[in-house]
Formats: structure tokens, C-alpha cells, sequence
């Protein structure tokens, strides 16, 4: 394993499950976050230059200074947000207590398989590595250093030989999936692999516990329905059979079952898949959504509105148990949403997106 | 962990009330008898102070411990409610003085 891929562990001195301190430092982080109202307002700004004196009055000033030496662009204001949060959650790490660092340490173990997944995609298409590195967000257990380190290597199959040699636990999933890669060039096998494997490793690390656990288990229930439910979506485009659906099937979710994803894998048309929907804790989601969709024609509309309604999921739940994970966990959710609108109004303004369509894209909670 | 813990803490407070409790039922009925004395009623006073004062003493601590670690987190963050803290910090200690005149009517 590389050096800068530690385990997360708690600080010494913080007792095991002690919340009071963490979910008190927390509240206080919290309170500090952008409102909804000043989202909407950073928003209606004519140009970039506005947006960037106004980050200046907040905590995100350390980081623009940092990155706005290199030029007052979208990409350079989009550094310092990447930055301020990967800051952000190395603090939050630091003094967690020891089950929310391990609970949050194996949530947030899906933007690992998220940055692989970007490496790999941006060296199977034969992009620079300053843009395989824009899109990467080092806040789950592999460092800048690491993703760095991987990002460097040639090809894909180099990404795979290097993870191996760290000994990291994605290792084998990459390998499986690397065989397939080598004989039809598509890297689906390997990201279902990968896939797979986060679901199946995070499923077993929260299977014990208490009550804390179980609400782990519950956001990671939902977003495993996201991802089959999105499988069943590009299922559905690409005119596949159910049989060769069943292969995509991420087993760990909640509310969709594998019969059930048979069933609307077997459909051909969204239309019938919104019907099929119905009833579940889904179907007003994509309801809502549906006449977005048919203007634009593209899943990404209901991926946006299905990434909202978990997100709204899990910073409600930090209102649930003053002294449980659930404050750590929508602590996190909220810094990251929060950073996320902020990187859509930057880019928005800088590309002279219309200020209400601009308001549209936020997710605002 | 804990539950064994309980577990093996009331199975030995359930063999010490089993021995005990014949021994005091058979004590009660002599003392009921005779009345207490003087110097038992001394004993029984001071222990029934010295409780009121220890216990209202070790709720309060458990308190503060809680307010304490809490009211750290929240000051880290935002110095500017530092007043509201040590407010919050200080009220256990009403626990105390209750337990205290409470201990001092017992004992008078």
C-alpha cells in the first residue's frame, strides 16, 4: 500500500462513540455554511469577478488566494472550492470520534471507486492528466498523492498493475475487470467490478452495529438504488435484454429488490418504467423530472434529480439524533452539495448561463 | 461488552441480596422490638447526607462532562457564544447545592 493510504482512525483521546464534541464542532461548521438565499444571489451575478469578491468574504478566501495566482478563471475559482473541501473534510476527520471517522470513512469509500473510475475513463479516452486531474475529488481514502501517483501512469492497464502493487483493496476488482477490457476495450466490466465490490465491502464493514450503523446502511441502501435504478434507465435506451440486464444488478439496496429490477429491466421504454415506479419512494421523484426529460432526452435528468433526493435524504437525517452519525453525515453532504453549487454558478457565469436556468441546476436545501 | 457486563453485575448483586436479605429481615424484626438508637440514627443520618450530597455530586460531574465536551466543540468553532457556554457549563451545580441543603436538613 502506498504511504499516504492510510485507514482513518479517530484522534487520540476521543473516546470511541463520543458525539458531544464532534456533533457541537460540527453544528458550529454548519452554522457557517452558505444559505440558500446568498446561493441564489451569488447566482445573479453579471460576471466572475463579483462572484469571486464575494467568496472572498468567507471561508473560502485562504484557498482562492492559493489558486487565483495562477488566473481569475472558472477552473482556478473551481481549484480553490476542490481545495476549501478536501481541507474541509481532512479537519472533520481529525477530530471525529472513532465510529463516525470509520462509519463516514466507508460512505464516503464511493468517491474512490468514483476517482478509479475517472482515471481510468480519462486514460481509456486518451485525455492529458491536468484533465483526468480536474475531475477528481481525493476526499474519500486515496490521497491527492495517490490519485496523483495514478493519474501519472500510461494506460489502463499500468492504473491496474499500479493499484496492485499499493495493495489497494480495489486491487482485485480491477483485475477481474481488466481481462474483459483487454478483449473488447470497454471498461463497463471493470466498473461494475468496482462497483460491485464498494457495494459488497461496505454492506459487510456496516452489516454489525448499532443504530448508527443502520442508518449507514440505509444511505447506502438508497444509493445502490440510484445506481440500479440508472442501470435500469440506460438499460431500457440501449434496447438490452433482461437477461443481460441481470448482470448490472448491484445487490445491498433497500427498496429495490433483484425481481423487481428484473421486472423493469423487461420494459422497454421509460414511460412504462415511471409506471412501474409508482408507489415507491422513487416514483414522485422521477415524476417530477419526467417532462424535464423528454425536452432534453438524457438520463443525466433523472440521475440530477435522483442524486437531489438522496442528498435532501441524508442532511434530514442529521436532524434525527443530536448524539448519532447523522450530523457527521449530512455535515459532509451539505459542505459537498454546497461546493457543488457554487462550482455550477462559477462555471454558469463564466459560460454566461441565463441567471434562472443558472438557479435551476442548484441543488438549494 | 456491556451486556455481559450487566449481566454478571446483576447476577452478583442478585447472590448478595439472597444472603442479605434474610439477615436483615431477621434483624428488622429485633430492632423493630427494641426502636432505634441514638447512635444508629446517627449512622443512618450522616449515611443518608453523606448520599444526598455524593450522588447529587457525581450527577452534576457526569453532567458537566457532557456540557463540557460539547461546549469544547461548539467554542472551536464559533468563540462568539462563549457566554451561553459557561452558562450552560455552571447550571449542574445547582444539583449540587440542592443535594448539599438537602444533606444539611437530613443531618440538622
Amino acid at each position: 500500500m502506498s504511504p499516504t493510504t492510510a485507514p482513518r482512525t479517530a484522534e487520540p483521546g476521543i473516546s470511541y462513540t463520543e458525539y458531544g464534541y464532534t456533533n457541537a464542532r460540527l453544528r458550529g461548521m454548519r452554522a457557517r455554511l452558505l444559505k440558500r438565499d446568498r446561493l441564489e444571489q451569488f447566482a445573479e451575478f453579471p460576471d466572475l469577478h463579483q462572484l469571486i469578491q464575494e467568496l472572498m468574504q468567507t471561508e473560502y478566501a485562504p484557498d482562492l488566494e492559493e489558486a487565483l495566482i495562477h488566473g481569475r478563471t472558472a477552473a482556478e475559482v473551481g481549484e480553490a472550492l476542490r481545495l476549501n473541501l478536501v481541507r474541509t473534510y481532512r479537519k472533520v476527520f481529525g477530530f471525529m470520534n472513532g465510529e463516525a471517522a470509520e462509519i463516514c470513512g466507508v460512505i464516503l469509500g464511493r468517491w474512490d471507486i468514483f476517482n478509479i473510475k475517472t482515471v481510468l475513463r480519462g486514460k481509456n479516452a486518451h485525455l492529458s492528466n491536468d484533465e483526468i486531474a480536474e475531475g477528481l475529488l481525493p476526499v474519500g481514502a486515496l490521497s491527492q498523492a495517490d490519485l496523483d501517483g495514478l493519474v501519472r501512469q500510461p494506460d489502463v492497464r499500468a492504473v491496474v498493475n499500479t493499484a496492485t502493487t499499493w495493495g489497494l483493496p480495489e486491487a482485485p476488482a480491477l483485475r477481474e475487470g481488466l481481462v474483459e477490457f483487454q478483449r473488447t476495450g470497454e471498461l463497463s466490466d471493470m466498473e461494475l467490478a468496482l462497483d460491485r465490490h464498494f457495494a459488497e465491502r461496505a454492506e459487510k464493514e456496516l452489516a454489525h452495529g448499532n443504530r448508527n450503523h443502520q442508518m449507514a446502511r440505509r444511505i447506502l441502501g438508497i444509493q445502490v438504488d440510484i445506481q440500479n435504478l440508472l442501470m435500469v434507465f440506460r438499460v431500457a435506451r440501449a434496447n438490452l435484454d433482461a437477461s443481460q440486464a441481470q448482470r448490472y444488478f448491484l445487490p445491498g439496496g433497500v427498496d429495490l429488490t433483484v425481481e423487481t429490477y428484473g421486472k423493469l429491466a423487461a420494459l422497454s421504454d421509460v414511460d412504462e418504467i415511471l409506471d412501474g415506479l409508482r408507489g415507491t419512494r422513487f416514483g414522485p421523484v422521477l415524476e417530477e423530472v419526467a417532462t424535464a426529460y423528454l425536452e432534453s432526452q438524457s438520463i443525466a435528468t433523472f440521475e440530477r434529480a435522483l442524486e437531489d433526493y438522496l442528498t435532501r435524504k441524508v442532511i434530514a437525517m442529521g436532524g434525527t439524533d443530536p448524539l448519532g452519525v447523522g450530523i457527521p453525515l449530512a455535515y459532509l453532504w451539505s459542505k459537498l452539495n454546497e461546493v457543488t453549487n457554487l462550482r455550477i454558478i462559477a462555471k454558469g457565469i463564466a459560460m454566461g448561463v441565463p441567471t434562472e436556468r443558472l438557479k435551476r441546476e442548484l441543488i438549494l436545501v | 461488552m456491556i451486556k455481559k457486563r450487566l449481566a454478571k453485575w446483576m447476577f452478583g448483586s442478585t447472590l448478595v441480596l439472597s444472603v442479605l436479605m434474610p439477615v436483615m429481615a431477621f434483624a428488622e424484626e429485633a430492632q423493630a422490638a427494641a426502636g432505634p438508637t441514638a447512635w444508629q440514627t446517627d449512622v443512618g443520618k450522616a449515611m443518608a447526607a453523606g448520599l444526598a450530597m455524593g450522588l447529587s455530586a457525581l450527577g452534576a460531574g457526569y453532567a458537566q462532562a457532557k456540557i463540557g465536551s460539547a461546549g469544547a466543540g461548539t467554542l472551536a468553532e464559533r468563540p462568539e457564544v462563549s457566554i451561553w457556554i459557561i452558562t450552560l457549563q455552571a447550571l449542574p451545580e445547582i444539583i449540587v447545592l440542592l443535594g448539599f441543603v438537602s444533606a444539611i436538613l437530613i443531618s440538622g
